[in-house]
């Protein structure tokens, strides 16, 4: 049950540093160019600057141990009912991609090359981390597990091939408690079930806002800026405070559900749906909300989506709740990593039904292949239901913005057909 | 009514004049490094060559890369929008015009049409220049051949040989290759034509083609392009005459329709 049978001590490596202040210096930039990007939005949270910290630097608000995480599938609840914090690894930053390349191939996605670079810099706050857990998401994020466990001690959460409940229930929750068991023995804690029902309740606060939210947005847009909103959305998994966290968001909250639009808004209502958009990463954001266009709902494992579901428990024995956990993080996912990607096209066509929306953008990242796959049955799901649909591929540089544009505002102009 | 395209793109910019009965003047220029500045003086040529002032003109639109760099325009639309406009006001084939393939300097586009004229979808190349004109032109450049004999050479070859087009950098180290294999420069030249023809036949099929296809842009003025490409998509090709002021013809005719329904609106 230790890492040690995950991963093959015999070849373990020491760990490669890479020590590039000229990319340190990049990334920096790269994301005060976006803060100061979104400062010109008009209407903003009067906090959104404690949001915008918490992603740019966590800091340690106290001793607690950091356990980082990537994707939208490790139950979290179990790391904080350990007494410690969660922080999402998944990076955005582009000026960090050529950096992976130091020690992994050219081909694989930017996130993969970009998370990876993090722990190349010993200043980084991923270094800070105590343990890492990742799910068996993608080819990248497997063998992604294999080279970070030389860097820090790693727990591979494996995902069943299928979102079939009925046979590999019992198998998903058998691996949320795997990892629980290896994390408590990591951190030397024991995992108690009020801690646990306690973080569940955190993070069904944090869903009950996000979904408040939601509304707001999707009643009037002008409210917040979608941007805004995943700045407030992906700051939660930042490592930060959760209580701080929640206050705050209520507080913003306050705000936008008090707003009142002057006058009616004409603008086109979208779904967003494909890859991960991770800050800074904005690129199609800005694009699309510089269009004219309002992202109304999304699909994205770092939108909203990320929070949408509560965890939902019958009863409060250990292995319901274990049980419960796997039921929302693993057969809930709209993730294409599963052999069947009807969970995120119902999700897409419930969307665009429940927020009125006048088209789908799917936003493919390169190298990506699960999403690119994708693509061929969502647009023509779509087209048979007559709703426009627009496939954007890209990555993180923006030599392609130009291209986007038009191609954006081409797609918002067959939607609109004046 | 007199209305006038602009369109600002990559390697050109394009101007066209439109009066009641049909386009009245159409100037291209190269685009430079003051894209701004050469949409002001395209536009003035273009005024000049129909014997108008700017005061003559009702409405003016701008698209491409430029188009919101020109400050003198009414309205402003996407390249897509305009030159599914231009392709329909174009003289056409007795067939419907239902897919549109425009080859410019830095974009290839397909656009498929509807029943009722309207865009129903379409496609765009990916960020990098492989599957446009600029492929082409750089293969020339690397033949040491001006753009016209390219074009010729390729029209003379009968070899198939085999080339990418999915990089127009690796296209070029491929060239040296085959160069210092001393394959003859016409084969290369067919070869890079055959490339970037199956790449763009494969996006037209992505994007659903029927009707009769019409073949717009600076590339459509290529020989060697439009033949390929009839042949890897099974068809004739219709290219209208001015096929590289398509798009700016468009802009026009689509402001014309913006202008008339503002002025009925007024009449209310």
């Amino acid at each position: 049950m230790t890492d040690a049978k995950q991963f093959d001590e015999r070849y373990r490596l020491n760990p490669r540093r890479s020590d590039d202040p000229g990319a340190r210096k990049r990334s920096r930039f790269v994301a005060e160019q976006q803060r100061l990007l979104q400062s010109d939005l008009t209407r903003r949270p009067s906090n959104i600057a404690f949001f915008e910290d918490l992603l740019t630097d966590p800091g340690r608000p106290d001793d607690k141990p950091l356990v980082g995480y990537f994707c939208n599938m490790i139950p979290i609840e179990t790391i904080i009912a350990l007494d410690a914090r969660p922080i999402r690894l998944g990076c955005g930053n582009p000026a960090l991609v050529q950096q992976g390349e130091e020690v992994l191939s050219g081909e694989i996605c930017p996130l993969a090359k970009a998370s990876f670079a993090a722990f190349l810099d010993a200043d980084n706050p991923a270094n800070r981390c105590d343990a890492l857990i990742l799910p068996s998401s993608c080819d990248a994020k497997r063998k992604l597990g294999e080279v970070l466990a030389d860097y820090k001690p790693t727990f591979m959460f494996n995902l069943p091939p299928e979102q079939d409940a009925k046979r590999f229930g019992a198998v998903a929750a058998a691996e949320v408690e795997r990892m629980a068991s290896w994390l408590s023995k990591r951190l030397k804690r024991r995992l108690r079930r009020s801690a646990l029902l306690e973080a569940i309740s955190h993070t069904r606060r944090r869903t009950a806002l996000i979904r408040r939210f939601q509304e707001a947005r999707s009643a009037k847009p002008a409210a917040l800026s979608v941007r805004d909103f995943f700045v407030i959305i992906q700051s939660a998994a930042a490592g930060g405070d959760i209580g701080a966290w929640l206050a705050e968001a209520e507080k913003a909250l306050t705000e936008v559900e008090a707003y009142e639009p002057t006058r009616r808004r004409f603008r086109p209502r979208i779904v967003l749906t494909g890859a991960p958009m991770i800050w800074p990463n904005f690129k199609v954001l800005n694009l699309i909300e510089e269009a004219r266009a309002d992202v109304v709902a999304d699909t994205l494992c770092t939108g909203a989506e990320s929070c949408f579901d509560p965890v939902v428990y019958e009863e409060k024995g250990r292995k319901a709740l274990m049980r419960a956990l796997a039921e929302r993080y693993v057969f809930a996912s709209p993730c294409p990593c599963f052999i069947s990607q009807g969970t995120r096209i119902a999700r897409v066509l419930d969307l665009v039904q429940e927020y009125r929306a006048d088209g789908v953008i799917n936003y493919g990242l390169r190298l990506c292949q699960l999403f690119d796959m994708e693509a061929y049955r969502l647009s023509r799901i779509l087209k048979e239901n007559k709703i426009p649909f627009a496939n954007i591929r890209t990555d993180y540089s923006l030599e392609d913005t130009e291209q986007l544009r038009v191609r954006l505002e081409a797609f918002l102009e067959t939607v609109e057909k004046d | 009514m007199i209305s006038a395209g602009v369109d600002i793109g990559s390697t050109t910019t394009k101007a066209v004049i439109v009066g009641d009965e049909g386009p009245r003047a159409a100037v291209i220029v190269p685009t430079g490094n003051l894209p701004g500045k050469t949409a002001v003086e395209v536009f003035q040529a273009a005024l000049s060559e129909a014997s108008l002032k700017e005061s003559d003109v009702d409405i003016v639109a701008t698209t491409g890369y430029g188009r919101r760099l020109a400050d003198f325009g009414d309205v402003v639309m996407t390249q897509i929008k305009a030159c599914a406009a231009g392709a329909l006001a174009a003289d056409g084939p007795a067939e419907a015009i239902h897919t549109i393939i425009d080859v410019g300097g830095q974009d290839t586009k397909v656009i498929a049409i509807d029943d009722e004229g309207d865009i129903e979808d379409f496609s765009m190349n990916d960020k990098c220049a492989a599957g446009t004109g600029r492929f082409l032109e750089v293969l020339a450049q690397k033949l040491e051949m001006p753009y016209e004999d390219f074009v010729q050479e390729a029209l003379k070859s009968e070899t198939l040989l085999q080339m990418n087009a999915t990089c127009a950098v690796f296209a070029e180290s491929e060239v040296v290759g085959l160069l210092a294999r001393n394959v003859a420069k016409c084969d290369i030249a067919l070869a890079a034509h055959n490339a970037i023809a199956s790449r763009i036949a494969s996006m037209t099929r992505r994007v659903g083609s029927r009707g009769a296809y019409c073949f717009v842009g600076g590339g459509a003025r290529n020989k060697a392009l439009v033949q390929t490409l009839s042949e890897h998509l099974n068809k004739p090709i219709h290219v209208p005459d001015n096929a590289q002021t398509i798009v700016a013809l468009g802009a026009a005719v689509g402001a014309r329709a913006k202008a008339a329904k503002a002025l009925e609106r007024g009449v209310q």
